[in-house]
């Protein structure tokens, strides 16, 4: 009976799975098989193997390791305070509120921005003199003419700053859609036990979308690194290489020092280390999903 | 149902956010409308004369515009590609019962959040053997990497919500599968379809590490070729300005289209 359901399926489904094989798998086993050898894009003649040299540099090459760093700020800080944000939004979106049917349209913005344009709107919006943060300090009459882009710490700021904007509203969204699906009885008959909005919501609400939450943040911590286009515009990596996560490292590697074999390395070590962190919340989710539809 | 001050503090929140989210989108739209002297007028001004000759310059820049061009080809082209492979396996996938199911789901998932960079130096190398470097048609394949499993992960929703008598009887009248897939399943999730087609667009379009490294002149996109404002004589802001607001205006046109279901979908498996 069950191989009876079955037919028919296999045919519909290999031919796209080959493709994908081809277009994802074939590249992530080439890119780990770079990292073995000795590869001069420059210079004909064959690669030679290598070994494990590459990644003895990787742990000798101290840009490597500040890129190390400024991933993990670059994960860790924007996406905790986009779900502590995007919670608190989702929170008061939930109220039905003059402006909050207005808000869940206005969110959608930066999920569907070009990330480019994301990089030139930061970009345009703290460059000194043009710049609109040079307009608001004028409004409260300080004179903004500081480069933050010019400083490290300051310019990482600026690119975590442009991080929460671009994740925040999204993960309020995702959220909200959360929070509605809880039975407004609950939040009744707290109220009438005298709960404050905070109490209900840290009492009823969290712990009910408490899975939403972490399915949201595995998907943000897997994303967060998307914002490469937004540090090519905003920073190119720098100053000193205080924006350069580790993705940006290896492009930089790959495509302004043509060293394709480090970059292979680099990057392979990320894929990696993320995956062993990530996959078994991907093997979950698509569980649940297998689960969901038997 | 809220108390005055635990209103006063939802205003507040709401409030705050909504001037961090679109003070800088509007100095965007400001700027776009601005004259080179009024973009460095000191102190700078929100609204100065306004002015259309940035639109101008950039709709009438033969480069800009080819690249724009370009977008849409490429945008388009992945759509259909994508489409095409994730049909037939999101359908497949979505009547499959199998344990392979959890396996091939989960390949899916992975895949998508594999980080760019590691198919960028493989596609960069085979693409310079194959004569795919600096084409649509090479940087759709590679776009294909990403929106097709995004693709199937959207429509295995949209198919499992069709219900399944229709198809038993289908069956039992002596259909094939792919008989019921074309007439039957395609046809009932032809919304969803829709939605996950609008998607794979803006996800093709806003595209840029790929584009950047696997263009150079002729396939060039518009949200790589903006950067050529971007000169080192200094940036020719008006210009950076209208030529991202017209980059963003069809993606935010086809988001609020499809609001209803872009957070479902966007979040591709975010749920419960």
């Amino acid at each position: 009976m069950k191989n009876a359901r079955n037919r028919g399926l296999w045919p519909l489904i290999m031919p796209t799975f080959l493709a994908l094989v081809a277009i994802t798998l074939v590249p992530i086993v080439v890119t780990s098989g770079m990292s073995f050898f000795y590869i001069d894009l420059t210079m004909p003649g064959l690669p030679r193997f290598a070994g494990l040299e590459n990644y003895a540099e990787l742990f000798s090459d101290d840009q490597f390791l500040r890129s190390v760093i400024v991933t993990a700020q670059l994960i860790f800080v924007p996406v905790t305070l986009q779900i502590v944000v995007g919670l608190l939004l989702a929170m008061v979106m939930k109220e039905k509120l003059r402006f909050t049917g207005w808000m869940r349209i206005a969110f959608l913005l930066p999920a569907v921005i070009p990330p480019a344009v994301s990089g030139l709107v930061w970009k345009l919006f703290v460059v000194p003199g043009a710049g609109g943060l040079t307009y608001l300090g004028s409004l409260l009459g300080v004179d903004m003419q500081l480069d933050l882009l010019s400083m490290p710490g300051t310019a990482l700021a600026t690119v975590i700053a442009a991080s929460v904007w671009l994740g925040t509203p999204f993960v309020a969204l995702l959220l909200l859609s959360a929070l509605e699906s809880i039975g407004d009885d609950q939040y009744e008959a707290a109220r009438i036990d005298g709960a404050s909005w905070f109490q209900m919501h840290w009492h009823i609400s969290l712990p009910e979308i408490r899975p939403v939450i972490l399915t949201v943040a595995i998907f943000r911590i897997l994303e967060a690194l998307a914002i490469f286009p937004v540090i090519y515009v905003l920073t190119a990596g720098g100053p000193a290489g205080s924006t350069q996560p580790i993705n940006y490292y290896a492009y930089v590697n790959g495509f302004e020092y043509l060293r394709v074999d480090y970059a292979a390395t680099i990057i392979f070590f990320f894929f990696v280390g993320m995956m062993t962190f990530c996959a078994p919340f991907l093997v979950n989710i698509a569980r649940r999903e297998g689960k969901e539809a038997a | 149902m809220l108390r005055t001050h635990e209103k006063i503090f939802c205003y507040a929140v709401a409030t705050t956010f909504i001037l961090f989210l679109l003070a800088p989108v509007v100095w965007l739209l400001s700027t776009s409308f601005k004259q080179q002297l009024d973009i460095f007028a000191s102190p700078p001004r929100l609204i100065g004369s306004i002015t259309f000759a940035n639109y101008r310059q950039v709709l009438g820049d033969a480069e800009f515009m080819k690249s724009f061009l370009n977008s849409v080809l490429v945008s388009s082209g992945t759509v259909v590609l994508s489409m095409l492979l994730a049909l037939p396996a999101a359908y497949g996938l979505s009547r499959l019962r199998s344990r392979a199911k959890v396996a091939l789901l989960s390949w899916v998932l992975l895949v998508r959040a594999a980080p760019g960079m590691i198919y960028v130096i493989p596609f960069f190398v085979s693409f310079t053997q194959l004569g795919l470097m600096d084409t649509r048609t090479g940087l759709i394949i590679a776009n294909t990497v990403f929106t097709a499993p995004l693709a199937i992960w959207i429509l295995i929703a949209f198919f499992d919500g069709i219900p399944h008598e229709i198809e038993e009887a289908a069956l039992v009248d002596g259909a094939t599968r792919w008989q019921i897939f074309m007439r039957v399943a395609v046809p009932i999730a032809a919304p969803g379809i829709a939605s996950g087609a609008i998607l794979v667009f803006i996800f093709a379009w806003n595209e840029f590490l790929f584009a950047l490294t696997m263009t150079r002149f002729e396939a060039k996109t518009a949200s790589v070729a903006i950067l050529n404002y971007m000169g080192y004589e200094g940036t020719e802001w008006g210009k950076v300005a209208a030529a991202g607001i017209l980059i963003l205006l069809p993606v935010a046109v086809f988001a609020v289209a499809i609001r209803k279901y872009f957070v479902q979908t966007a979040a591709g498996g975010v749920k419960g």
